[in-house]
C-alpha cells in the first residue's frame, strides 16, 4: 500500500490528532534504548481499545506490520520497526481505570507509567511490586511485554507474576479478555505466554495487576567491599544459608564512581564493589536475620557496613542504584548492556570472566547486577562512530552471552531478545524448542504482522 | 490407521513387551470415564516417550498421559482413549542444586518423595506446593493440572515457582524451556503455558523449580465463629494487614465437622517462618479474632499442626477418628474476586441446603478459590446437583469468576460443563491446540478447547 494512502486511512480511523507522519516524527520513533534503528511508515497514538482494534484490523487486511510501543526504553531493539509498518504508541492510553483495593487489584491502560501507578498506590498503603530501574519512565504495557524485572523480583518475582489479566487485541482486530481479577481461570495459561512475548502475539489495551499491602518493616544495608569477588561470595553465601532477602544488588567500581559523580549519594569511590541488601516483611525476627546477614558479610571481608537509618537514607541508596545506567551513560557516547543470567552460585566466576572479556577486546565494562538473581548487567562503553570499536563491542557481547550459557544460565534475564540477541537464541534452544515457540506464534499471529523480526530466529540452523 | 494388534506390537518394539499392559482385566483400572484404553505403555526414558508419541502422532492414536491417577475423575469425557501413557518409571531427581535453591525432577516421582529427600538434605528445604493427595500425586500430574493447596496464599502456585520444564511435543519432539536461573526472558515463557495444560500440548517429562528454606517454626490458629459475616471480616482484615499467614482457609460447619472441629464457621490460619513472627502472629490474629466475635480460638502445634493441614488438603479422603470415609466423587471449584469469597460461601451454603444436598465448603480466603465437596452424591441426586452446579456457576460469574468440576462421575459430566462458562479467549486456546496438536492425539476432549 502507498504510504500516503495508508496515512490517509489511519487518519480516518483514529483522527488527525492521533497520527504522526512528519520526517521529524519518523526520526523520533526510529529508535529505542538499544543500538537498533529503523523508521516506521506511520505512527498512531490511539486513545481507546476500539481504535487499537481498528488499526490492527486495517493492518491485517493490508498485511502491514504493527508494533506496539510505550516509552521506547527497550534495551534489545524490541520497540524498533525493523520491517517498517505502523508504530502503535500507547502513551495516550494512560488511565488507571479501576482501583479495586478490596480485591487487591488495579486495572490500568498500557500507557500508565509504572512509577506513577506506584505513587498513587502508596497513598493508599499498597504496592505493585515490580520495580524496573527505569520505572520513572517505562509503561506497564512495555513492562508486561518484556516481562521486566527489577531489584525486588528476587523475593517477589518478575512482572508476569503480578499481571493477572489483560484485554488483548488479536491479529484480526478481535478483542478478548485473558485471565482477570480472579485467579485460576479455566484453560491454557495464555497470560503466562503473553508475558515477555515482546509484542509478537498481540497488543494489550488493559492490564489487571496484583497489588499488596506495604510491608511492615524494611531494612536496607549498604555493604562495601575491597574486592568484587568477596561481594559475589557474600551473595552466594547468603542464599546458601537459606536466606532470601528482598534484594541483593551489586555494582562495581566503575559504576560506583560514575554514580557518585552524577548523583552524590555517598558511595565510596575507592570501593571495588558495593552490595545493597534489603530485607522486608514483619519486624519480628528481622534484627536477628540482619545480624546473620552481617555475619556472612564479615566472614567475606566486608570493609564497611552502613545500615540506612530512615527512609531518606534508603531513598539515597536506591537513587544511586536506579540511576546507574544513566550515570554510566555519561562516561562514553554509547553503551551496550547485556543481561545474561547465570545460576546465582556461578556469579563470582562469571564476573571474573566478564572482566577478562573486557580486557581481551580492550573495552571498558561497568557492572551493575541483580546479584541475588544471578542477573548480570555488564555495560560495555564505546563510541559508535568508531567502527572498529563497535565491531569489538558486538563480539564481546556475543562472548558474554556464550559465557552465561556455558555457566548453565541464559542470554536474557529481563531485557528481552528483541533483535539484538536473536542470534543468541540458538545457544540455548534447539530447533525443536524454537519450532514449538513458532507454533505458539502461529496460533496468535498467523500472518506474522505483530512485531515481525523479533524474538524468534526466522531461519533454522541446517538440520 | 493400522489395527490395534499391529500398533500394539509396534509399541512393544519401542519399549519392550513387559512395559505394555494389554490384559483387559488390568486395563479396566486405567479406564477414563468408563473408556478403557487398548493398551497402557510404561516408558522408561524420555527417549522412549518421544518415540511412542512420534508413533501415536503418525497413527493418530489418542494418548492419555498419567501419573498415579489422582486426577482421573477430572476433565471432560475423552473423545477417545487408545493409549494410557504411564510416567511412573520416569521418576528420578535429576539435579538438586542446594546452594542455588533449585531442583530438577522427572514427572513420575511423587511430591511426597521429593519433600522427604529435601527435608533430609543439607539444611533442609521444601517445594512449596501442597495439592490434594500429595502422598500419591506425581510432580508431572500436579504441574500438568496446576494443582494447588491452602499454602499458595503465601507461597503462590506452580506458575510462580517453576524455572524450567522439559516435555515431549505431540509429534515426538523433545523440547526444553526455561532453565535454572530465577530470571529468564529468553524466548516465550513456554513453561507457564505448559503448567495446567492437562497434557494437551505435550507430555511433561521434567521440571526445574525454586525451593524454599524450611521455615524455622510453624503453628496453626483456628478461630470458630457463629456468624459468617464476622468470620469474613476477620479474613478481610488479615488480607489487608501486614501479617503474612501461609494459609487462610474459611470453611462452613459441615467442612469443620468432617475435620473433627466443632464450629458453625471456621477460619484456619497456618503461620510459618521465623519463630518470633510465628508467635506474634498467633497472638495477634487470636486477639483480632476475639475482637471480631470469634466464639473460640485454638492453637495447634507440632504433629497436630501438621496433620490438620494434611486433612484439609486431602479433604475428599478425610477420615474422622478411625473411620475412613470413602473419597467424595463430586468436587467443584469456583474462582471469584477475593473480597466476595465469604459472601459467596454463604450463598452456596443456602443454595445447597435449599436443594437438600449435603455440601461442605472450603475457601482459600486469600486467593478467592472456593471448593465445594458434595457429601451425599448418588444417582437420585443427579438432577438437583446439576441444577446446583448451574446456580453455583451463575453466582461465581457474577463476581468475575467461573466454576469447574474438579471431580465427577461420567453420568454427571454428561449433563454439565466441566470447564465452566466459555470465555472470550477460547478462540485462541482452540487455535493453539490445533496448531500444536493438529491430529488431536493428546488427551482429546478432556481439556478446554479439546479438539
Amino acid at each position: 500500500m502507498e504510504k500516503d494512502t495508508m496515512i490517509g486511512e489511519l487518519v480516518r480511523l483514529v483522527g488527525r490528532e492521533n497520527v504522526l507522519s512528519s520526517d521529524m516524527h519518523f526520526k523520533l520513533y526510529e529508535y529505542d534504548a538499544s543500538l537498533i534503528r529503523s523508521k516506521p511508515d506511520c505512527i498512531v497514538l490511539p486513545t481507546s481499545t476500539e481504535q487499537v482494534s481498528k488499526v490492527v484490523k486495517f493492518a491485517h487486511d493490508h498485511k502491514i506490520p504493527v508494533i506496539a510501543r510505550g516509552a521506547g526504553t527497550n534495551l534489545s531493539g524490541g520497540s524498533v520497526t525493523v520491517r517498517g509498518g505502523i508504530a502503535i504508541v500507547l502513551t495516550k492510553m494512560n488511565r488507571i481505570l479501576d482501583m479495586d483495593i478490596e480485591n487487591l487489584r488495579v486495572v490500568v491502560e498500557p500507557g500508565v507509567v509504572t512509577l506513577d501507578l506506584k505513587n498513587v498506590l502508596a497513598r493508599h498503603g499498597y504496592l505493585y511490586q515490580p520495580d524496573p530501574a527505569s520505572e520513572k519512565v517505562t509503561t506497564i504495557g512495555g513492562n508486561f511485554a518484556e516481562n521486566s524485572g527489577g531489584p525486588h523480583c528476587l523475593k517477589y518475582g518478575v512482572t508476569s507474576n503480578h499481571v493477572l489479566g489483560v484485554e488483548l487485541v488479536l491479529y484480526d482486530g478481535q478483542v478478548v479478555q485473558v485471565g482477570g481479577k480472579a485467579l485460576d481461570n479455566p484453560g491454557y495459561d495464555l497470560m503466562g505466554v503473553l508475558g515477555g512475548s515482546e509484542g509478537t502475539l498481540g497488543i494489550i489495551t488493559q492490564a489487571v495487576l496484583r497489588i499488596m499491602p506495604k510491608a511492615e518493616a524494611v531494612k536496607t544495608m549498604l555493604c562495601i567491599y575491597n574486592s568484587i569477588e568477596e561481594g559475589g561470595n557474600t551473595v552466594t553465601a547468603i542464599i546458601g544459608e537459606g536466606i532470601i532477602p528482598a534484594t541483593l544488588e551489586m555494582m562495581d567500581n566503575l559504576t560506583i564512581k560514575a554514580v557518585e559523580e552524577a548523583y552524590h549519594v555517598g558511595f565510596p569511590t575507592d570501593a571495588a564493589a558495593i552490595l545493597i541488601i534489603e530485607l522486608d516483611g514483619l519486624k519480628d525476627g528481622m534484627e536477628r536475620l540482619t545480624e546473620r546477614i552481617l555475619d556472612i558479610c564479615r566472614q567475606n571481608n566486608v570493609r564497611e557496613i552502613r545500615v540506612a537509618k530512615d527512609q531518606a537514607e534508603r531513598d539515597k541508596i536506591w537513587a544511586g542504584r536506579k540511576g546507574a545506567f544513566g550515570a554510566v551513560g555519561r562516561l562514553r557516547p554509547n553503551y551496550l548492556v547485556n543481561d545474561g543470567t547465570v545460576p546465582r552460585t556461578r556469579l563470582p566466576e562469571t564476573l571474573a570472566k566478564v572482566v577478562e572479556i573486557g580486557k581481551k577486546y580492550n573495552l571498558p565494562i561497568a557492572n551493575v547486577f541483580h546479584a541475588g538473581d544471578g542477573n548480570l548487567h555488564p555495560l560495555i562503553l564505546f563510541d559508535e562512530r568508531d567502527k572498529d570499536e563497535l565491531a569489538r563491542v558486538h563480539a564481546a557481547a556475543m562472548e558474554i552471552m556464550k559465557l552465561c550459557v556455558d555457566m548453565g544460565g541464559t542470554i536474557s534475564g529481563e531485557h528481552g531478545i528483541g533483535v539484538e540477541k536473536i542470534e543468541g537464541m540458538s545457544l540455548i534452544f534447539s530447533d525443536s524448542d524454537i519450532a514449538a515457540m513458532k507454533k505458539v506464534k502461529a496460533a496468535f499471529d498467523p500472518l506474522n504482522l505483530f512485531n515481525p523480526g523479533k524474538v524468534l530466529p526466522e531461519t533454522e540452523k541446517a538440520a | 490407521m493400522s489395527n490395534s494388534n499391529q500398533w500394539i506390537s509396534a509399541l512393544k518394539g519401542i519399549i519392550g513387551e513387559p512395559n505394555v499392559i494389554q490384559d483387559p482385566d488390568r486395563l479396566k483400572a486405567y479406564a477414563v470415564d468408563g473408556l478403557a484404553p487398548k493398551a497402557v505403555v510404561i516408558p522408561g526414558s524420555v527417549e522412549e516417550v518421544s518415540r511412542l508419541l512420534a508413533y501415536a502422532y503418525l497413527e493418530k492414536l489418542a494418548v492419555v498421559p498419567r501419573g498415579n491417577g489422582t486426577k482421573m475423575a477430572a476433565g471432560g469425557i475423552p473423545l477417545k482413549v487408545d493409549l494410557v501413557l504411564s510416567m511412573l518409571r520416569i521418576n528420578r531427581i535429576t539435579e538438586h542444586d542446594i546452594p542455588n535453591l533449585s531442583l530438577s525432577v522427572e514427572a513420575g516421582i511423587t511430591l511426597a518423595e521429593v519433600q522427604k529427600k529435601l527435608v533430609a538434605t543439607g539444611k533442609g528445604s521444601f517445594l512449596p506446593l501442597d495439592p490434594p493427595y500429595s502422598e500419591q500425586a506425581t510432580i508431572g500430574g500436579i504441574i500438568a493440572t496446576n494443582s494447588s493447596g491452602p499454602r499458595r496464599y503465601l507461597y503462590s502456585s506452580a506458575r510462580d515457582l517453576l524455572l524450567g520444564l522439559k516435555a515431549v511435543s505431540p509429534n515426538g519432539d523433545v523440547v526444553a524451556f526455561g532453565g535454572k536461573t530465577v530470571k529468564n526472558v529468553s524466548g516465550y515463557d513456554m513453561t507457564k503455558l505448559m503448567i495446567g495444560s492437562w497434557g494437551a500440548l505435550g507430555v511433561i517429562t521434567e521440571i526445574t523449580t525454586k525451593l524454599l528454606p524450611l521455615p524455622e517454626a510453624s503453628a496453626t490458629l483456628l478461630a470458630s465463629f457463629g456468624d459468617l459475616a464476622k468470620a469474613g471480616s476477620l479474613t478481610r482484615k488479615i488480607l489487608h494487614s501486614v501479617l503474612l499467614p501461609s494459609a487462610m482457609e474459611l470453611m462452613d460447619g459441615k467442612a469443620a465437622d468432617r475435620l473433627g472441629e466443632k464450629a458453625r464457621y471456621l477460619v484456619a490460619f497456618s503461620l510459618e517462618g521465623v519463630g518470633e513472627a510465628v508467635e506474634r502472629q498467633v497472638a495477634e490474629i487470636g486477639e483480632l479474632a476475639k475482637r471480631e466475635g470469634a466464639v473460640d480460638t485454638k492453637v495447634l502445634k507440632g504433629e497436630d499442626d501438621r496433620t490438620f493441614w494434611i486433612r484439609v488438603r486431602d479433604f475428599a479422603l478425610a477420615s474422622v477418628g478411625a473411620r475412613l470415609i470413602a473419597p467424595l466423587p463430586v468436587i467443584l471449584r469456583s474462582n471469584v474476586v477475593i473480597s466476595k469469597l465469604p459472601e459467596i460461601l454463604g450463598r452456596y451454603e443456602t443454595m445447597a441446603r435449599d436443594a437438600g444436598i449435603g455440601c461442605a465448603l472450603i475457601g482459600h480466603a486469600g486467593n478467592g478459590i472456593l471448593t465445594s465437596y458434595i457429601l451425599d452424591y448418588g444417582a437420585a441426586k443427579m438432577g438437583p446437583v446439576v441444577d446446583l452446579i448451574g446456580k453455583f456457576t451463575d453466582e461465581a460469574a457474577k463476581h468475575e469468576g467461573n466454576l469447574i468440576v474438579e471431580s465427577s462421575p461420567r453420568d454427571l459430566k454428561e449433563r454439565v460443563s466441566v470447564w465452566g462458562r466459555p470465555r472470550s479467549d477460547d478462540v485462541v486456546m482452540r487455535r493453539l491446540k490445533e496448531t500444536v496438536d493438529p491430529g488431536g492425539i493428546l488427551n482429546p476432549g478432556r481439556f478446554v478447547g479439546g479438539v
